[in-house]
């Protein structure tokens, strides 16, 4: 006990002298809520729109009817279609619609790649609309939409945060063995540490203990910045949340034990691991809706464990909905693939170096 | 002049034999194409998206000649088969069989949308047909004539997507309806046409926007991490005094490794730009004097960004370590990958002193993929400023361990 308590103090000392990790527990966090919140805040957002309208007078108020039944959608009136097209290119407005008379024109900023489609589907309800308003039907069809479960008025932005939170759990638990670990075997530190009386589990149940103290409070700091900066309101479920981050934790430290055991250096394992992290996160649905995603990388991203850890922690934090069945088996599979590969990483502690 | 030569060479050999390099290098700018072109290359494009939805009709009674609710039914049927040369259908439809009990089959679906298993789920009520029959023949004055009941599943893009393409499919259908009874005359129906202001109007796509970011994505990391690892790494294992042992000099040294580095840049420039061209259609052409004038700017550009590392950091793990803290904020908010807007003011002053923010737009305006959003004369000179303070700074500061 008193070893490990020591080598708790080593460790925790260890990290807070490694400005890198700092900066990528702590800091890269945050900053990827904050780039990636105003990237891709468009997704999911069209139907509250800003328009940018330029009509001839006559036909104004049938098109401003039409518009009004779609959405939530905000209307500016431009004077002509050059200063509709500034505004456009200048981000003032979202989308916009000259009326000529005899055309419906849309306008899109060529550059708001990710939101187009969706402004173009708003746009197509427009226009069917505004031809039967304009021939004067009366539209013999109404929708009737009911949202059931997920966080009330969920966006994107809701469900990018606690996927970010994923994938800071997941960097924290790979990089703890495939870094962190490997490191010290690749300085000979290990072979230090084994002539001591200390047991391998004791390292190994110290780094447990700093790298999730690091996680929760890393995590719990994302959360706090994110919610504040973009004034979401998570609803988190705090027993599920401390369950899943240290299962995950695990289970990821788990996935960092096969890296280190693929590799025939140990620092190799750090290199292979970022390689990894840095795949698995553009095709887990934590940036992009995989929804959006075509069949096969659909697929891709159903083998990639990143992405029911996001799923999981959208679920704690109360943006998704998930049957609670499924919740506790990805909890469980994380934390079984952590505690069974443990005695493995105890014997990689102790193993003749590989070099 | 040879042994400089020797060195550019040893340059390029070593870091295409490193796994490591190769894969920062080659592999993961080969990637971020191919995958941010999968995904946003087709967006919103049919046979691209598919949803599982479910669809349940009520209406039992037909009073007129058209059974309105068989026919909505049928037409989500219709978008359930697969489309051409194998394409994905747009739905995958759920429907109760004929005995199920509908309302069992509504509370399953209901929780199936709850759980993100279905995007959508269509209930045609009871008394549709009939709203329906009076709507179609003027007869709702300015009421809507028929309702559906559309359920979706809460915060998931998938289900808001779902209920867009809903809306268009009943849009179209309920045109077709009152076409067919004479009161929609589609013959004055309106043109309409889409135009995206601030790309020349040449039909560009996402990759041709995506590309030049994916070139200058690979020269950033080549340089940003090649230089001080190549640099500080020697030093920190004393290769570098063996090298002044020898009729090598720092002057030649230096031209070396910065042509290995221009090297590395030619033949990331070869394979990311055939692949884009020859894979995904890609239709810019660089071979062009301003083109060509941004990217050999921007490869300088970075190349003494990594000459500015490795005069800053102590050792070639600070080295890496500053790289790793730069490469993806700036890559991200210099506009490589998506449109930069609405960042915190934070990150503008970031992204107004990136580099690459300038490099990014001056080479697709060059190429014609968007509308520069700087005059030409700022985007080349905020690039040849920081060439101009990293080069101050590396003769100041870079210490190539000659004195030791």
């Amino acid at each position: 006990m008193k070893a490990f308590r020591a080598l708790v103090r080593a460790e925790l000392a260890t990290f807070s002298r490694d400005k890198t990790t700092l900066v990528f527990t702590f800091l890269f966090p945050l900053l990827f809520i904050l780039i990636f919140g105003a990237l891709m805040s468009g997704f999911g957002e069209a139907k509250e729109a800003h328009i940018g309208v330029v009509s001839v007078d006559e036909e104004r108020d049938v098109l401003d009817r039409v518009v009004a039944e779609i959405g939530s959608l905000s209307i500016s009136r431009f004077e002509d279609e050059a200063r509709l097209r500034e505004a456009l290119l200048e981000d003032d407005e979202d989308f916009g619609i000259v009326w000529t008379g005899t055309t419906l024109r849309f306008l899109y900023n060529a550059g708001r790649l990710q939101e187009n489609s969706a402004f173009e589907e708003v746009a197509r309800g427009i226009a069917s609309r505004f031809n039967l308003v304009r021939q004067g039907i009366t539209p013999i069809l109404a929708i009737d939409v009911t949202e059931i479960g997920g966080g009330d008025d969920a966006t994107w932005l809701d469900l990018l945060l606690p996927g970010i939170l994923a994938f800071s759990v997941f960097s924290a638990g790979l990089f703890a063995v495939s870094g962190h670990l490997t490191g010290m075997k690749q300085r000979r530190l290990l072979d230090r540490l084994i002539v001591t009386p200390m047991r391998p589990i004791a390292l190994l149940a110290a780094i447990v203990v700093v790298r999730l103290a690091v996680v929760y409070a890393s995590t719990l700091i994302t959360l706090g910045a994110g919610m504040l900066a973009f004034g979401l309101n998570l609803t988190v479920d705090w027993l599920r949340y401390g369950v899943f981050v240290a299962a995950a934790t695990l289970g990821t430290m788990g996935l960092g034990t096969m890296i280190a055991l693929l590799v025939r250096q140990p620092s190799s394992a750090g290199n292979l691991a970022s390689a990894v992290s840095m795949t698995m996160m553009f095709l887990s649905g934590i940036y992009f809706p995989l929804e959006i995603m075509p069949a096969f990388l659909r697929a891709v991203a159903a083998a990639v464990p990143l992405t029911y850890m996001a799923e999981a922690m959208r679920y704690v934090t109360g943006v998704l909905d998930m049957a609670e069945l499924r919740f506790w088996a990805i909890t469980a599979a994380l934390f079984l693939l952590g505690v069974a590969l443990l005695p493995v990483l105890a014997r990689y502690v102790v193993a003749a170096d590989r070099r | 002049m040879n042994g400089t030569l020797h060195l550019a060479g040893g340059h390029i050999l070593v870091a295409l034999r490193e796994k490591v390099t190769l894969f920062w290098l080659l592999i993961f700018p080969l990637f971020i194409l191919t995958v941010l072109t999968l995904i946003f290359g087709n967006l919103g494009e049919s046979g691209e998206m598919s949803f599982r939805i479910a669809v349940v009709n009520l209406e039992t009674t037909s009073p007129g000649p058209v059974d309105f609710a068989a026919a909505i039914a049928r037409s989500f049927v219709a978008l359930s088969m697969a489309g051409s040369e194998g394409a994905a259908p747009l739905f995958v439809l759920h429907q109760p069989a004929a005995n199920d009990d509908r309302s069992a089959f509504i509370d399953g679906e209901t929780e199936a949308l709850r759980l993100g298993d279905r995007a959508a789920l269509v209930v045609i009520p009871e008394g549709f047909n009939e709203a329906m029959q009076s709507a179609v023949q003027g007869e709702a004055g300015e009421s809507y004539g028929a309702t559906l009941d559309l359920f979706l599943s809460g915060g998931r893009t998938a289900s808001d997507m779902a209920a867009s393409i809903i809306a268009q499919v009943l849009a179209g259908l309920e045109r077709e309806l009152l076409e067919t009874v004479g009161r929609f005359q589609a013959a004055e129906a309106v043109a309409t046409e889409s135009v995206f202001v601030g790309a020349d109007e040449d039909g560009r796509t996402y990759v041709d926007y995506l590309l030049p970011g994916v070139l200058l994505m690979g020269f950033f990391t080549s340089g940003l991490f090649g230089i001080p690892g190549t640099i500080l790494f020697n030093r920190d294992h004393r290769v570098l005094r063996r090298y002044w042992v020898t009729p090598l000099t720092v002057p030649r040294y230096f031209v070396g490794v910065t042509l290995g580095q221009l090297g590395l840049c030619v033949i990331q420039f070869g394979l990311i730009y055939v692949l884009g061209r020859l894979a995904f259609g890609a239709t810019i052409g660089i071979f062009r004097p301003l083109p060509l004038l941004f990217l050999v700017l921007a490869a300088v550009t970075f190349i003494a960004l990594g000459f500015l590392i490795a005069a800053v950091a102590k050792t070639g793990n600070a080295g890496m370590a500053i790289a790793n803290v730069l490469n993806v904020p700036l890559m991200f908010l210099g506009g490589l990958f998506f449109p930069v807007a609405g960042l915190p003011l934070i990150l503008e002053v970031v992204a107004l002193v990136n580099p690459i923010t300038y490099l990014a737009d001056g080479l697709r305006a060059s190429l014609d993929v968007q509308a520069a959003a700087y005059p030409l004369a700022v985007a080349l000179a905020v690039p040849a400023g920081w060439i101009l303070v990293c080069g101050l700074v590396t003769a100041r500061r870079l210490n190539w361990d000659v004195a030791r």
